[in-house]
């Protein structure tokens, strides 16, 4: 399942995060390595960007990118 | 010893600013990175007689750079080799904080962590055992509130009286360490080694360009080598050691609290996030903003301007009345009437300073481009930069300063380009003119539409931009929300001194030169009348240039110059050029000079009481109050106007090169280019869509 699919509340395991080097690294740097749990928090108003927590932050991405982290409902 | 260079590297929102800015206070100096609008601050403090040159590198989350902000604190790091870094980190965060951390202290340089807002990390029940935490990560680390200054003076008795050792690296797991051994031989000279060999395993490109081909070829064969071993690229290996030798280090270091509490940040978020009430609230906010800059800053703008035109230019006038007539006028108009322009927008500025730097300290900022980000993506602009766009209809200069705000070089050029086209106050005058005479019926939804075209053209434009100038993928919108946090009135101020200082400085000195230029163009041969100056005649000879646009005479044309100075001006100068211009104010009152100084102040301090009375004594704003008078002016030009072409003309007007003090603004934080290309596209688009609507009306049957 990609990160881009999950609904508000729910919880999951980051599998894999796959796209070009730079953004991954980017994504990794802010904490969405393998086996780490997230917490979807919010959906911005128009549907688009999501808010997640990870490792204690709040992190906002657009969809686009979370279609490259593939994770596991818990 | 010479000059300590000491680098404060963290991530975003760890308060390095106020760091520097509690050790620097005043003497902090704010300019551009070489070649980019990246913010630089910088500052050289004497601290028991040793002189430390600090630097605030742009925040970042690793040393693989993603931006041009990252890769400017990378180059930094690797090219200037600091004497010291500072390690700014959020103690709230450390294990995320501490990821840039396990990059640093691989680069071989001292380095010591200060473990910022610490006081919240007290309060919020985690603690630290800060003995081994050094032990550890073989550094040394101070717990440090920077907004009230706290470990501010341990962390200097650190850097300027003791040996900062170079810091070991954190060490792996044998797999990878075996794999970093293994590429060791194949870096570049003077990189260091530890650091170069976990970005070529991270498959870092610009490492991996900087090798020859020799050692390229056989870096690729350890990489593909790693990853039929882990099964993963290197990039994800490297990633998850870090990680794992930060975990190692909290797990012996930290205390969490059981249980987490809903922080303030939840709640605020709760409402500020809402899917119904985020854009709501954001609107409110810009609106609050945009009310409380401008009619707070109106009534101060008046009294500077009366204090530099009633006072100073009346009694410098009085001074040299010996001189002859045209210097008298170069001297008065020219130069005091152009640092009087620079002078006018210093209440301004100093409102938008503060509310901006409020919005952008408290971490509301993050929120409003989280909220807004899917509806300005439309014409290829992150969320934030609505903030910019909408100052833009107070006035365009402090919207050009409000681009800041956005994290791309590429979405603050993009939108420093498009705030020209947003309709400001000073043009609402000239609509007042021209709607009084030729649509008395409809002015509020004419007025209303020179606002719409704006918007309108201003998305076309980012359109066509984008596609053609600014190719490429738009930045990955990967951001952090941080918590929020009431600034300091000290952070505001020091915010917002130095970019005042820059403002008068820069940009100042700049728009003077100019003013006293134009004074030249319009008043050169001095008395001759307008035709015969060397405006008049330049505007003469390309007037047939605006045929297509439906204006057939050279005043109107000429009046576009003038304007640059300030866009209400077009109304004056078009008075002056129809040659019914009012007659000059004499025969003022006879007063002494201390009568005048008496008066300015006791109107200096009427000015603050009406501003907040303006600020808030209503709801409503001033800013789109139009006032129209009859007069002179509008004679002549309802006869040299058709209601087409006075459309047109209002359209060349709204769209038409924004004035001085914008392209200053624009010259001192992106410099000549952008200032060039603003100024062409200022003349071709106005261009464009005058004739069109011109043009288009005739066809249409209108005239």
């Amino acid at each position: 399942m990609k990160l881009s699919e999950l609904k508000v509340g729910q919880r999951a395991k980051v599998v894999r995060v796959k796209s070009n080097p730079e953004l991954s690294r980017k994504l990794r740097a802010m904490g969405l390595i393998k086996g780490e749990v997230i917490t979807v928090e919010k959906v911005a108003p128009l549907g688009d960007p999501i808010e997640i927590r990870v490792k204690g932050t709040k992190l906002s991405l657009r969809k686009k990118e979370a279609e490259n982290v593939e994770v596991e409902v818990i | 010893m010479g000059k300590l260079k000491v680098a404060f590297v963290g991530n975003p929102n760890v308060g390095k600013t106020a760091l520097i800015n509690a050790i620097a206070g005043t003497k902090l100096k704010v300019g551009n990175w070489p070649g980019v609008t990246v913010e630089k601050k910088e500052a050289t403090v004497k601290v028991d007689g040793k002189e430390l040159y600090l630097v605030d590198l742009p925040g970042v989350y690793s040393l693989s750079p993603f931006t041009i902000e990252e890769r400017i604190t990378r180059d930094f790091l690797l090219k200037e080799r600091p004497d010291v870094i500072v390690n700014v980190v959020d103690s709230t965060n450390l294990e995320r904080n501490l990821y840039l951390t396990t990059q640093i202290l691989e680069l071989g340089i001292p380095t010591v962590i200060a473990l910022n807002v610490w006081d919240e990390f007290r309060s919020l029940g985690y603690s630290l055992n800060l003995d081994k935490f050094e032990e550890l990560l073989g550094v040394k680390a101070v717990p440090t509130v920077a907004t009230k200054g706290e470990g501010v003076k341990e962390l200097l008795r650190l850097i300027t009286e003791e040996e900062i050792p170079i810091p070991k690296p954190p060490t792996y797991s044998q797999d990878l360490e075996y794999f970093i051994k293994k590429v060791e031989p194949y870096v570049p000279k003077g990189m260091p080694k530890r650091w170069t060999s976990l970005k070529i395993l991270e498959e870092d490109e610009l490492i991996l360009k900087e090798l020859s081909d020799k050692s390229a070829q056989a870096v690729k064969g350890i990489l593909r080598e790693l990853e039929s071993f882990f099964g993963e690229s290197g990039n994800s290996v490297v990633a998850e050691e870090r990680y794992g030798f930060i975990r190692g280090v909290l797990k012996q270091t930290l205390r969490e609290p059981v249980g987490k509490k809903r922080t303030l940040t939840d709640v605020l978020d709760a409402i500020f996030l809402n899917r119904l009430l985020g854009i709501p609230t954001f609107l409110l906010i810009i609106y609050l903003v945009f009310k409380l800059t401008f009619d707070g800053s109106g009534p101060l703008i008046d009294w500077t301007d009366g204090f530099i035109n009633d006072f100073v230019a009346k009694w410098v006038s009085a001074a040299i009345s010996g001189l002859p007539e045209w210097l008298q006028s170069l001297i008065v108009d020219g130069i005091i009437g152009g640092v009087g322009t620079v002078l006018t927008f210093v209440p301004l500025l100093l409102f938008l300073y503060f509310f901006l730097a409020l919005l952008e300290e408290s971490g509301y900022m993050a929120r409003a481009a989280f909220v807004m980000d899917r509806l300005m993506r439309v014409i290829g602009l992150p969320g934030k930069s609505f903030v910019p766009m909408i100052i833009g209809f107070g006035c365009n200069v402090p919207a050009i300063y409000a681009t800041r705000t956005l994290e791309s070089e590429r979405d603050r050029k993009l939108t420093a380009l498009l705030v020209p086209f947003m309709s400001c106050g000073a043009r609402l005058p000239i609509y007042a003119l021209f709607t009084a005479v030729f649509f008395k019926e409809h002015q509020a939804e004419v007025v209303f539409s020179m606002y719409v075209i704006g918007i309108v053209v201003a998305a076309t434009v980012g359109v066509l931009l984008k596609k053609f100038f600014f190719k490429g993928s738009a930045e990955a919108f990967v951001m952090e929300l941080p918590p929020y946090r009431i600034p300091t009135l000290k952070m505001l101020w020091t915010s917002i001194s130095v970019k005042l200082g820059a403002f008068l400085k820069k940009a100042g000195t700049v728009i003077t030169a100019t003013m006293v230029l134009l004074w030249a163009l319009i008043n050169v041969p001095y008395g001759a009348p307008p035709k015969d100056t060397i405006l008049g005649k330049t505007a003469s000879a390309i007037a047939p240039l605006f045929y297509p646009t439906g204006i057939k005479s050279w005043e109107p044309v000429a009046a576009l110059i003038p304007g640059t100075i300030a866009k209400e001006v077009v109304v004056g100068a078009l008075g002056q050029l129809y040659g019914v211009g009012e007659d000059e104010e004499e025969g003022e009152e006879k007063s002494s000079f201390t009568q005048d100084l008496k008066e300015q102040v006791v109107g200096f301090g009427q000015a603050v009481k009406d501003s907040f009375v303006a600020m808030f004594g209503s709801f409503k704003t001033g800013v789109f109050e139009v006032e129209s008078e009859e007069g002179p002016v509008s004679k002549a030009i309802s006869k040299a106007f058709t209601p087409l072409s006075a459309f047109s003309y209002m359209v060349l007007c709204l769209l038409w090169i924004p004035c001085i003090v914008t392209l200053g603004a624009i010259y001192q934080e992106f410099g000549t280019r952008l200032t060039l290309a603003s100024i062409t596209l200022t003349t071709i688009v106005p261009y464009v869509v005058s004739t069109l609507v011109y043009v288009g009306g005739r066809l249409i049957g209108i005239n």
